[in-house]
């Protein structure tokens, strides 16, 4: 940071020197624009995508009969970047991702992007299943663990999120294993998700945001508004298209010692208490816009249609059963679901009220072999 | 090295002063009051600095008293004591910007565009050594050295309404926003030198036997932070100092 004179102010702004060229190459925003949309797409929204700059994978997930031989995807880039191949040409999809490469507008610097338009069969099956079996530490910073989903097909999916990225700004020397979500060994049946409610260090008392929950959502994380808007930061719910009917799994909870408060003081006679719930909710407003529930609306949007969620979730040491059945709010229109308008999120933190900074770090919660009963009748 | 010299200097003073009666009765005194412009800049100006939102120089003032000790009619030496306090507040548009915040054993660093603040206060105490060459009865330029010693120091502000990409310019982005905790405050005050020494220059002008004004120029050689921080830039303190001298006898 460089700190500058009286002189300095006096002068005009033709003393600074050129402005620097840009060292960013990230895509910003992806654009598919095809002749009619309606049969190519499941949702409008779904022809933008504004791009993480944590994403280098972009997938388009289309209609299953949607032909992707010949489309042209417009990109809007890190300012004075370019793109090869270029913005607007053509490529065929049919046959995997198509490799983009950025540079930055200095040259110094460029991002790989592999983007895929992916012809999507609404699936329909009875159960899915959550086993927090497939994990790894993340590719580029080695420091803190993602898990993976297996897909009906097969596949690993990314559907789960975390907010460790968002740990690893203020607690940049922790382990892997001390980060708020954490893998267990020996779970209930194999590998269980740990998350644990741990201080934010430092950085977090700084910034009064001195404990980290630990949490486990379908959803995305969004580092970029992590610090300055850490509510909003987590993106609840994947596309959906099953009616979901009951959720279960297996859960330990051991609340921490001490609940403090914002402030970091102790409140007396006061124990943590933590979340497992599952929402349903429509993705799209009466207008067409995309709906997304976040941190301060997930439990009271009147965009949610059913919920399952765990009231009280007892502390205990032992593998738990839990068996809970969604309550529907509103009907399902199955023209809406087939066309991936309802989204379901599941959401597991070690304490319920970790967005206010509030909870006893220590808090642990571990969750194994999840499961989602879907029903296709009324 | 410099330390070294002043210290030297000083020690020959004392002792040219003490060994001889007449020498104390042709010292001459003075006291100054002088307001200061200036602040502390940067060793070399980049083109990160996109512009100044605000400047505040504060409230700096200086008080001395000097000794003075003729040599000949033209030349002579000073010395004495001086208590400075300085501020600023400065906010400024960065682009591309090298930060690093360093809390505990945690850093976080990374390339920054959007705003920085940043606000020091510091109280200094300060032992110059200049010799003065009298052009005529009126006027007089001096040169020399200073060594300082800060009492109290203050190095704070905050990163805000921009985003930081996190470790190099392909990193994750993170918007920092304008609150306290949404932004990226830092605190270097533990960075910063107990000690400084520079050098500095300035003209006197006696309108009167005993008033005059004076302007002074004092450039920090030291640096502002200790030599193993980097989280800011080399910044060196320069200040520019207007005021009135009163010969006491």
């Amino acid at each position: 940071m460089a700190v500058c004179c009286m002189a300095l102010a006096l002068m005009n702004a033709s003393c600074f020197g050129d402005e620097p060229d840009g060292c960013e190459a990230d895509i910003e925003t992806v654009t598919l624009h095809v002749p009619a949309p309606g049969d190519f797409f499941f949702q409008l929204t779904d022809s933008m995508q504004v791009v993480f700059s944590t994403d280098s994978v972009i997938t388009f997930a289309v209609r299953g009969d949607a032909d992707v031989t010949s489309l042209s995807p417009r990109f809007t880039l890190s300012q004075g970047a370019t793109v090869s191949p270029a913005s607007g040409s053509t490529h065929d999809f049919s046959s995997g991702p198509v490799t983009y490469t950025v540079t930055s507008q200095d040259g110094k610097w460029q991002r790989h992007y592999l983007v895929s338009v992916v012809p999507t069969l609404v699936m329909v099956t009875d159960t899915l299943s959550y086993d927090f079996e497939h994990y790894e530490l993340e590719t580029a910073t080695q420091r803190y663990y993602m898990w993976h989903n297996v897909l009906p097909d097969g596949s690993l999916g990314n559907d789960w999120a975390t907010a460790n990225a968002g740990y690893r700004i203020s607690m940049s020397t922790a382990a892997p294993m001390d980060y708020p979500t954490t893998p267990l060994a020996q779970g209930y049946d194999g590998s269980a998700v740990c998350l644990t409610t741990r201080d934010t260090g430092p950085f977090g008392r700084m910034a009064n945001k001195r404990l980290a929950a630990g949490n486990m959502f379908l959803g995305t994380f969004d580092i970029r508004i992590a610090m300055s808007d850490h509510l909003h930061a987590t993106r609840f719910g994947i596309p959906f298209t099953d009616r979901p009917d009951r959720f279960t799994g297996y859960y330990t909870f051991e609340p921490g010692p001490t609940v403090q408060d914002f402030n970091g003081n102790p409140i007396a006679g006061r124990t943590d208490s933590a979340d497992v719930y599952a929402v349903f909710y429509r993705n799209h407003d009466a207008a067409g816009n995309e709906v997304v529930l976040y941190g301060d609306n997930i439990l009271s949007s009147d965009m949610i249609v059913a919920v399952a969620e765990m009231e009280y979730v007892a502390p205990t040491s032992q593998w738990t059963a839990w068996d809970l059945k969604f309550k529907y709010r509103q009907e399902v229109d199955e023209q809406l679901l087939a066309n991936r308008g309802y989204s379901l999120a599941i959401v597991f933190s070690s304490s319920s009220a970790g967005g206010e900074f509030i909870g006893a770090i220590g808090s642990r919660l571990c969750v194994d072999k999840v499961r989602l009963i879907c029903s296709h009748e009324e | 090295m410099i330390k070294r010299i002043i210290s030297t200097a000083i020690i020959a003073l004392a002792l040219s002063l003490g060994m001889n009666a007449t020498v104390l009765d042709s010292l001459k005194y003075d006291v100054r009051l002088g307001y200061a412009l200036g602040g502390t800049i940067p060793t070399h100006m980049g083109n990160e600095i996109r512009g100044i939102n605000s400047f505040d120089p504060g409230f700096n003032f200086t008080v001395a008293v000097e000794v003075s000790y003729p040599l000949d009619p033209h030349w002579s030496l000073h010395s004495g004591l001086r208590f400075e306090l300085g501020s600023m507040d400065v906010d400024s548009r960065v682009k591309n910007y090298d930060i690093e915040v360093v809390r505990g054993d945690e850093s976080l660093k990374g390339i920054f565009n959007g705003n920085v603040r940043i606000k020091t206060a510091q109280r200094r105490l300060t032992l110059p050594i200049q010799a003065e060459y009298r052009i005529n009865a009126n006027l007089a330029v001096r040169g020399g050295a200073f060594m300082g010693w800060l009492t109290n120091r203050r190095f704070w502000g905050w990163a805000y309404h921009g985003y930081l990409r996190e470790g190099t310019p392909v990193g994750p982005k993170i918007e920092m926003g304008t609150e306290p905790g949404d932004r990226g405050d830092f605190d270097f005050d533990a960075n910063m030198r107990h000690m400084q020494w520079g050098i500095d220059a300035g003209v006197d002008w006696r309108f009167s036997r005993r008033w005059g004004v004076f302007a002074e120029l004092t450039y920090g050689l030291s640096g502002l932070f200790k030599s193993d921080f980097h989280s800011v830039q080399t910044l060196r303190p320069l200040y520019g100092t207007l005021g009135i001298v009163y010969r006491i006898r």
